[in-house]
């Protein structure tokens, strides 16, 4: 089956907390876990697949704010700490904004709450939640929003 | 260039998800766990911020009994393993007094000298009766002795260059060289997939650090032009001197220098050129003069020219070899030389031995066999294994041969059955190499028989079994 091979030239990216997102293959793998996590939903809960992409989408919301956005740092203390103020997504691509990777990653949160709204037929409550998910992931990404930090929360001490 | 099967990418991004959505978990409900504790600080920082350790504590971890594991005799072809078993899951190693003779594909003995040998053994223990294990004093005090400067001399004509400086320590040579040689206003320049040493030296340096892609000259030349054209940060003046740093072989990759070009290009751009000959002294090159006489590259072309004596000549510590003046200012401003000890006595004699072997002086023609075995060795096992399936690494002549594993999964896999199987084989994963790119890195000795070697591949072959691995585009015919 694997029959494609993908070059994979290491990139000049110094930091091994965001280099691993520059290789090939990455965007498969985390739609994939998408759409297969949807699988998973449906066939534990057997809620309809409205009910479903509503669940991936606020799943989705939490985890990517999480780590995207919230955790700061490294998990590795190889580094010396250099990052220690920046979270994930103010790290990536050396800081640089409005690259293909955080294009990429600024679309999948909007069709996630396209599909969601869709498959639930633009209900309440679902879509007040869906669309609260969307525009604070939206927001969060927006190249004004690097290395702000909103009432100082998430701040450093 | 390493070509990547896509489903592989795909099933290694998914298992390090999975790693580390295990990992979080586990942290959050240690967190729970530890919130009915009251903790025991007593108002001091804690000593890890964060997640600094996670990788640590919820990966590396898991799979340490791979790692780090204890020898009892010397990194011979063959050594003595030792045995170590773990009751909380590998979160702490006990030591037993089983051992296991294993074959060695791990240690850097390129040349065999690191075992005891004819002719450097008796004239070590020699100087050590003479000299005492330790000078006990640095090189500036009362730490030179007449085996000092002897091995001084040695490595000079060795390498060839006029003259040359030892150091006790090779990691310490890099990160205590590089701060010396440029400083705030410099510019350096260095291979994205350098060594640890010469990271931690160019930071301390305070000057600007540059990365081009490995072994790109055409990158580097871009990287040189767009430098010199802006010149230092913010002032925009011409930089004050810029070094670049590349590597003889790369420890990870197995592959060469692309030296020519390089030298070349920085020929004309007036830049310093910075080579660290760690791994190829000694073990490439027809006379073992390294990499510069293996591509034809004149000595006097390299600026300075840096090494270790720990992989072919048996020995601990480094040197820089380079023209007088260079040699005579750092003796002036390296602390290295100013405040550390210098080399032990002994240890240095075997340096002078096993280079007199190299170069036939003790009258065998033990040291052009060697070489001639190891090139031998290097060439018929990476072509063995390739042939077997396995992706591995490198140039041709080199002995340093990774054979690519990818998914982490397989890291301990291999580590593991390789040792049930008595083959002591060194795994290599993320943060070293790149995340995708985990790999075992074998290293082949002079001191390895053509049997070892056969009997290395058929034990090998049988720990992993034919279809663990992905075949090779070359060889999809076979299957």
């Amino acid at each position: 089956m694997a029959n494609l091979y993908v070059k994979a030239v290491p990139p000049a990216d110094l930091n091994r907390n965001t280099e691993w997102f520059m290789y090939p293959g990455v965007w498969t793998t985390y739609i994939l876990i998408l759409f297969f996590s949807w699988l998973l939903v449906l066939s534990i809960f057997g809620c309809s697949p409205g009910m479903a992409w509503t669940f991936v989408n606020l799943a989705h919301f939490c985890i990517t704010y999480h780590f995207f956005h919230w955790k700061k740092g490294t998990p590795f203390a190889e580094d010396q700490g250099i990052y220690n103020r920046l979270t994930w997504w103010e790290q990536i691509d050396n800081g640089q904004q409005l690259t293909r990777n955080r294009k990429f990653l600024t679309v999948v949160p909007v069709v996630l709450y396209l599909i969601a709204s869709h498959t639930t037929d633009y209900q309440h409550p679902m879509l007040f939640f869906n669309t609260l998910a969307v525009i604070v992931l939206v927001v969060a990404k927006f190249p004004n929003m690097h290395k702000v930090r909103i009432f100082g929360i998430n701040a450093d001490k | 260039m390493i070509t990547i099967p896509y489903l592989t990418a795909l099933t290694t991004y998914f298992s390090y998800g999975l790693l580390f959505a295990f990992g979080q978990f586990r942290d959050f409900f240690r967190k729970i766990f530890d919130w009915w504790h009251a903790s025991n600080l007593q108002g001091y920082a804690p000593i890890c911020l964060g997640l600094e350790d996670f990788y640590i504590r919820r990966l590396y971890l898991r799979i340490q009994d791979c790692f780090g594991r204890p020898i009892s005799s010397a990194p011979d072809a063959w050594f003595d393993v030792v045995e170590r078993y773990s009751n909380d899951n590998n979160k702490t190693l006990k030591r037993t007094s089983k051992i296991t003779s294993c074959l060695n594909l791990g240690s850097y003995n390129y040349l065999g000298f690191a075992a005891a040998d004819e002719y450097c053994t008796p004239r070590v223990i020699d100087t050590l009766n003479r000299f005492s294990p330790s000078t006990s004093s640095t090189r500036v005090d009362g730490g030179t002795t007449t085996v000092h400067t002897e091995l001084e001399e040695c490595v000079a004509n060795f390498v060839g260059k006029p003259a040359a400086i030892v150091f006790g320590m090779g990691y310490v040579t890099n990160s205590a060289i590089l701060p010396v040689l440029v400083g705030k206003g410099g510019l350096i320049i260095s291979d994205s997939l350098n060594h640890n040493s010469i990271v931690n030296g160019a930071r301390g340096s305070g000057a600007t650090i540059r990365v081009f892609q490995h072994n790109t000259p055409s990158h580097l030349e871009k990287v040189l032009r767009e430098q010199i054209a802006e010149g230092q940060p913010r002032t925009h003046r011409p930089w004050k001197k810029i070094i670049v740093i590349v590597e003889g072989i790369y420890s990870m990759e197995g592959e060469l220098c692309k030296l020519p070009e390089i030298v070349a290009i920085c020929k004309k751009y007036k830049a310093y050129v910075y080579l660290d000959e760690a791994h190829s002294i000694g073990a490439v090159g027809k006379t073992g003069r390294g990499v510069c006489e293996l591509l034809g590259v004149d000595p006097a072309d390299v600026d300075i020219m840096m090494g270790t004596f720990t992989k072919s000549f048996g020995s601990c510590g480094g040197y820089i070899a380079a023209s007088k003046e260079v040699i005579q200012y750092l003796k002036y401003t390296c602390p290295a030389h100013l405040y550390a000890t210098s080399i032990s006595p002994p240890a240095a004699q075997q340096i002078i031995s096993s280079i007199a072997v190299i170069l036939g002086e003790d009258g065998s023609s033990r040291g052009a066999q060697k070489l001639a075995r190891i090139r031998e060795n290097s060439n018929f096992f990476r072509s063995e294994l390739q042939k077997m399936g396995f992706e591995v690494l490198g140039d041709h002549d080199s002995p340093v041969m990774p054979i690519m594993l990818y998914n982490p999964a397989k890291i301990p896999a291999f580590s593991r059955e390789c040792l049930r199987q008595n083959v002591a084989v060194v795994t290599v994963a993320f943060p070293a190499t790149p995340l995708l790119l985990a790999r075992a890195r074998i290293c082949i000795s002079a001191s390895h028989t053509k049997e070892d070697l056969l009997k290395a591949l058929e034990r090998l072959e049988e720990a992993v079994g034919f279809d663990y691995f992905q075949i090779s585009s070359e060889n999809r015919g076979m299957l």
